[in-house]
């Protein structure tokens, strides 16, 4: 064939182990990092979340500039941005109450009349709305989390069960640090992406430690360090191809699949990326606070 | 071969069979087919087919208020038949307080109000009476506006032409509105924003005073006038009839009025109006549309055909849409419009076309790479993969589930994440293949060893997706749908089809060694 799964040879021995401490630190500050842009910079909270209205319309023989102008004498927290291509631009406004807001929408609209081709969308979430979206992203969130913990805390030892949710705690911190950082819109959609993350890191720490259990069973006198990196090294391959092809897919679905969905492919790749990590450089290390060695062993 | 079991082989071959034939009515798509196989395709959600959705929610506060007013009115009536004196009426949020003059007759005056509305929480305390309304009140209040304004809603929007609207009731006082394909969601909102409460009320022209210190007496309101806001007439707080009477309204012209709306009463409401109008001939009647006067002309001769006109500066839409709201009835209390989202069918065309080269791409990205890794393996890897995603599609069509773009985007992630199980499996073989020699030995371990792996990775991802489902909204359950399909799709279409196909490569090739 090809030999290009040469690349990765078929018995690693990589010691991520001996490098925990250096990775160790990192992570922590990268967390403590994030939750101070969370407390201070906060999130760049979009319409789902915060109210208002959003008017996305493509437009003819105009700027933003022109638009920009015309909107802003009759209305003071309005913002323009180009959307894709330069003829296409989102409106965004801040509302107070729901009833002016649909107001809102229709003067708006005849205001810019005649600069615009299409309206192609138009949305608007009142106060009620997006604080009980707000809520119901935070319990979907915590709800998997804890379902996740009890499904590992099920088929593993309890102490895995710790390392996975470090681990998963640190992917949901560390991703919505970056996204504060690189000013990416929170939305509904970005919360799914928290979510499917979750799930993708929980898939990945799940395969290590379902290696680090059934090499517990099958060399009972191997010092853990080497233990669990000998684990690592066995899966090695499998988490870099799966975390490859699913980058594969984001990568196009961020280039390819439109300007909605951008900051959710964006999300995506970076939740993937630090979820990867994670297992290997978090959930496994945390592993070791535990001086276990599954005593019940039957099989 | 020889060892592979034929009802395997059967099970995966028809499986597969079944995955692609049933894709065909979605891939095909054709939208107004009646043909019985060719309806079981995808439905594109509202962010994919354009069109609108709308929250509605049901001014309850209003209707509170309304009894409450009931209240003082009724109270007022009882004392002055029991000749008691009401020193003061104290309205607050949740009850109304009535201090009488004395305290002898309150005892009565509290049980015929009992008689009038049974289920209402009375307390005496001194000279006082509360009036207060409690849960199981509102609770009744609550249910009967909710399902008469559905009612309502869903006869205006009838009335407006939208085809398949879906209108329902969500949570406790909202309704919930698809209306696919809908152009002009501002129409729908002007149409929805209105309660079209009309009635007919004759005009006080005698108490000037009344106007000019904005006080009505009691038995009167003042209203304001529908065009000019200075404007005030005093009217009977009573109205002589109202628009549950209407059976008919259209929009018509007439030369000399302009734009106007023609209507006609039932038996009921023409024999009201013919009564009145025989006895106030000369004096003006008002028509009265949520609390504003349309216009109130003087009225020349009695009106017993129980049919006429209502002008007003109206243009042809404004008197037709009227006719409309007339027409479907007044909602019990006013609906506020908390959320809106609203797609034309030119994004929702553009997110398609994108989610499509998005998924081909990324498909083809994925194919490749696996190639290049695992040689012919990967091939049949990708066999699976394609087969997969007809699966996915095919399950979509047949359940009757919603795409939306948030789908497409859990499509094409579970692309990337669909071949993890069999990177898992080819892994193990990979490791396998180091132990021993027999082919067909180490592809049976490398299986089954990667078996509970991929059972507790893909599980992860399911819990995942199905609180997602539970707890998420629109067009994010359309993300949790296509992502849990995909996930239960991979895990059938690597355990057993890349099996089935491995075996047979190996068989057909006669492989003596394997090497991955």
């Amino acid at each position: 064939m090809f030999g290009l799964n040469k690349i990765i040879p078929v018995e690693p021995n990589i010691n991520f182990l001996g490098l925990r401490r250096n990775f160790l630190i990192f992570s922590i500050l990268a967390i403590l990092i994030s939750i101070g842009l969370l407390s201070i910079k906060g999130l760049n909270l979009g319409i789902d979340f915060k109210g208002g209205t959003l008017i996305e319309v493509s437009t003819k023989n105009t700027s933003i500039g022109e638009l920009r102008e015309i909107l802003s004498s009759s209305y003071n927290d309005v913002s323009l941005q180009e959307f894709g291509n330069e003829n296409i631009i989102l409106i965004r406004l801040q509302n107070k109450s729901n009833q002016e807001s649909i107001e809102t929408v229709n003067s708006v609209k005849n205001l810019i009349q005649d600069k615009v081709v299409e309206f192609r969308r138009s949305e608007f979430v009142g106060p009620t709305i997006s604080s009980e979206l707000l809520f119901r992203g935070f319990q979907a969130v915590s709800f998997a989390l804890i379902a996740i913990l009890i499904y590992i805390w099920l088929r593993f030892e309890w102490q895995f069960g710790f390392g996975a949710v470090v681990a998963l705690t640190h992917d949901v911190l560390f991703t919505l640090g970056l996204l504060s950082i690189l000013n990416v819109e929170f939305s509904l959609a970005t919360i799914a992406a928290i979510l499917t993350i979750a799930g993708y890191s929980i898939n990945d720490t799940v395969v290590i430690f379902d290696r680090v259990r059934e090499n517990l069973r099958k060399y009972k006198k191997l010092e853990l360090v080497d233990l669990f990196n000998l684990s690592v090294n066995n899966t090695l391959s499998r988490t870099i191809m799966t975390s490859l092809t699913t980058l594969l897919a984001l990568v196009s679905l961020f280039i390819f699949g439109g300007e909605v969905i951008r900051p959710f492919a964006l999300t995506m790749i970076i939740g993937v990326i630090i979820g990867t990590y994670s297992s290997v450089f978090i959930a496994v290390p945390t592993l070791l606070i535990f001086k276990f060695r599954p005593q019940d062993e039957d099989d | 071969m020889k060892n592979y079991p034929f009802w395997k082989s059967f099970t995966v071959v028809s499986l597969v069979l079944l995955g692609i034939i049933f894709a065909i009515p979605s891939i095909i798509y054709d939208e107004d087919s009646e043909n019985w196989f060719l309806k079981n395709k995808i439905n594109l959600g509202l962010d994919l087919q354009g069109g609108s959705y709308l929250l509605l929610e049901v001014q309850l506060d209003v209707l509170y208020k309304e009894e409450l007013d009931n209240f003082v009115d009724s109270v007022r009536l009882i004392s002055r038949d029991q000749a008691v004196k009401i020193e003061k009426i104290d309205i607050q949020e949740n009850e109304v307080v009535v201090f009488f003059g004395n305290k002898e007759k309150i005892k009565d005056i509290k049980d015929s109000f009992f008689q009038m509305y049974r289920g209402v929480t009375l307390q005496i305390n001194n000279n006082k009476l509360s009036i207060m309304l409690n849960d199981e009140y509102r609770k009744i209040i609550q249910d009967s506006a909710i399902k008469q304004s559905l009612e309502i809603v869903r006869k205006r929007i009838d009335e407006s032409g939208t085809k398949e609207p879906l209108i329902q009731r969500s949570g406790k006082k909202r309704i919930l509105l698809q209306l696919p394909g809908v152009k002009d969601p501002e129409r729908i909102k002007d149409l929805l924003g209105k309660t079209a409460k009309l009635t007919f009320h004759i005009v006080d022209n005698e108490n000037t005073s009344a106007l000019q210190n904005n006080l009505a007496p009691f038995g009167k309101i003042i209203v304001p006038d529908m065009y000019e806001e200075n404007t005030k007439y005093l009217l009977d707080k009573r109205s002589v009839v109202g628009g549950e009477n209407l059976v008919d309204a259209k929009g018509s012209f007439d030369q000399t009025e302009g734009h106007a709306v023609s209507f006609r009463f039932d038996t009921e409401g023409a024999q009201k109006f013919g009564k009145v109008t025989t006895n106030n001939i000369g004096k003006n009647l008002a028509v009265v549309l949520d609390g504003v006067v349309i216009t109130a002309p003087r009225i020349s001769s009695a009106i017993t055909g129980g049919s006429g006109i209502i002008t007003g500066n109206f243009n042809a839409q404004e008197a037709s849409d009227l006719a409309v709201l007339l027409r479907a009835g007044a909602l019990p209390a006013p609906l506020e419009i908390v959320e809106e989202r609203s797609v034309g069918a030119g994004l929702g065309a553009d997110s398609i076309a994108a989610g499509q080269i998005a998924a081909i791409i990324g498909m083809v990205l994925v194919c490749i790479f696996m190639i290049l890794i695992y040689g012919t393996f990967g091939a049949l890897a990708n066999v699976s993969l394609i087969v997969n995603l007809f699966i996915i599609i095919s399950l979509l069509g047949t359940i009757g589930a919603t795409l939306t773009l948030p789908g497409i985007a859990g499509i094409v992630l579970t692309i990337g994440m669909a071949v993890d199980a069999n990177v898992l499996i080819f892994e193990r073989i990979k490791e396998e293949s180091l132990k021993q020699t027999k082919v067909f030995q180490i592809v049976k371990n490398g299986f089954d060893r990667a078996m509970s792996t991929i059972l507790d990775a893909n599980i992860t991802t399911l819990i995942a997706a199905v609180l997602l489902f539970a707890f998420g909204s629109g067009p994010i359950r359309g993300f949790s749908i296509t992502l849990s399909l995909g996930v239960i799709a991979s895990m059938f279409t690597a355990l057993m089809l890349t099996n089935f196909l491995v075996y047979m490569y190996l068989s057909f090739a006669n492989k003596k060694e394997l090497k991955l």
